[in-house]
């Protein structure tokens, strides 16, 4: 209180949210200027866990970087390979063989299916839903089983390499891809309900966080959090791998807050269930892989749809076996900056749904 | 060749850069590229409706680069990380960390750019 007795309501506080807290699994630090219990100003601070990972691609050669690129994130392992290893399938001019296009497909939904629940989980547990959370990664663990039997691996299963695939799938794991396919879309359906319609979960979520589509555009907004304000920007439209052959269409909401961005989430679960069942009744037989002779050279810009949006690789070869650069931007990169224009205005509250909203990967971020 | 790239000078950075946003292309992020030479290739990434541009601008390793985010916000994240990483000297990003979002003191300034290693010879050396 003032000696007018007053009070001074344009004091700010500044609280610091992160790095360790109980809803992040990962390091994330932001600066709260806070004026009561609202924000006003947020300011991330990254760098807890840089490992210069672009950096060890120019030391490595160019065929050890994809078990590089892999470790960038685990969640999304298969994307980070595929887009790297369309990048120098391009600067060789390589023609991969139909079958791998497709067993891409089947693997990169897998990790999809396996992102989204894993995400869905965290979302429940945040919002303090145990029970749903433990269904949720009840759910996921069939995706990691299959991942382990068709490839050997439950997260960074490396199937992917310059010219194909590692691995094959038999026309018995094929059918039981889609089986447990069918499984996941069944158990969703009966969790879809709570996430859909419980008063708890709505409570938390409706109206949390809105991001009007043209400032998720102006902000660079990428995968479900651009999807959820209506933005039709899918890159597995652009038909890489067989995604040409197959028939879909992006998930769009126009919600665009926190309960969009889950519902997004939530069919496109459904959505990569779909494209695994038609990849899996599409793939033809053949080779899983060509040779690859030379060395690449020349620039080339690589771009695939990761759980989280867009990732970007830049590759700049020069014919020799290193390469010159490799330049990463992950989605979760691009979808900080629309978490700092969500925050102000928001409650401290809702700090740890919105931060969740974006599906943060700092592993990404800090490759 | 990158497809749809092009080759701009610095000074002309703002005027296409704001072009881009007036004809609505989404900002995706920049490339710095250390040439060995003394410059950088900087390279500006934009998108619209999944087609790519690329605004490429060459630039020594002393020279002053002009920040974009007053016409892109989302350009902070990159345009710190590559004036930390490779040294790259951009004036007035909007929130500057002042070279400590990921680096901290006691560690190597710069350490993306390419390092020219001077041996010196020392007397009685041959």
């Amino acid at each position: 209180m003032g000696k007018s007795g007053k009070q001074n309501k344009s004091a700010k506080t500044v609280i610091p949210f992160g790095p360790q807290h109980p809803v992040l699994p990962e390091p994330l630090h932001l600066k709260l200027v806070m004026e009561d219990e609202i924000i006003v100003e947020a300011i991330p601070a990254i760098g807890y866990v840089h490992r210069g990972l672009e950096k060890l691609t120019e030391i490595k050669e160019f065929t050890q970087n994809v078990f590089i690129v892999e470790r960038i994130c685990g969640i999304c392992s298969v994307m980070h390979a595929q887009a790297y290893c369309q990048g120098i399938e391009t600067l060789m001019n390589i023609q991969i063989p139909d079958r791998a296009k497709y067993l891409r497909v089947i693997w990169a939904e897998l990790h999809r299916i396996h992102s989204h629940l894993l995400w869905l989980g965290l979302l429940a547990d945040a919002f303090g839903f145990e029970s749903l959370f433990m269904q949720v990664w009840r759910n996921r663990e069939k995706v990691m089983d299959i991942m382990e039997e068709t490839a050997g691996g439950r997260v960074i299963i490396s199937v992917n390499t310059i010219g194909g695939t590692r691995r094959d799938m038999s026309p018995e794991a094929l059918r039981k891809v889609a089986v447990i396919a069918d499984e996941i879309k069944e158990d969703m359906k009966q969790l879809e309900k709570v996430f859909m319609a419980d008063y708890t979960v709505k409570h938390r979520l409706v109206g949390v966080g809105v991001l009007e589509p043209d400032l998720a555009y102006e902000f660079g907004a990428v995968g479900p959090m651009a999807r959820a304000s209506g933005i039709k920007q899918d890159l597995r439209t652009t038909g890489y791998a067989a995604y040409g052959e197959l028939d879909f269409e992006p998930v769009i909401e126009t919600g665009c807050d926190s309960y969009a961005r889950t519902m997004v989430r939530l069919r496109e679960v459904y959505q990569s269930v779909d494209l695994i069942k038609q990849a899996i009744d599409k793939i033809p037989d053949g080779e899983i892989s060509v040779p690859v002779k030379g060395m690449p050279n020349g620039e080339v810009i690589s771009r695939v749809e990761q759980p989280r949006g867009e990732v970007l690789y830049y590759l700049k070869a020069n014919g020799t076996k290193n390469l010159e650069r490799l330049r990463i931007r992950t989605p979760t990169f691009a979808n900080i900056p629309t978490l700092l224009k969500m925050l102000p205005g928001s409650e401290l509250a809702d700090v740890p749904i919105l931060i969740l909203t974006i599906d943060p990967c700092i592993s990404c971020t800090e490759r | 060749m990158i497809e749809n790239a092009f080759d701009i000078s610095k000074e002309l950075l703002h005027v296409e850069v704001e072009d881009s946003k007036i004809n609505g292309y989404r900002f995706v992020t920049a490339t710095c590229v250390d040439l060995g030479d003394g410059t950088f290739d900087v390279i500006y990434h934009f998108d619209k409706d999944l087609e790519l541009k690329n605004l490429r601008v060459n630039v020594k390793k002393e020279d002053e680069l002009p920040s974009i985010s007053n016409i892109y916000f989302s350009a902070i994240l990159v345009e710190n990380e590559m004036k930390e990483l490779f040294g790259l000297n951009i004036k007035n990003i909007a929130i500057d960390y002042g070279g400590h979002m990921l680096l901290s003191d006691e560690e190597l300034d710069a350490p993306m750019a390419k390092q020219q290693i001077v041996i010196e010879q020392r007397k009685g050396d041959k």
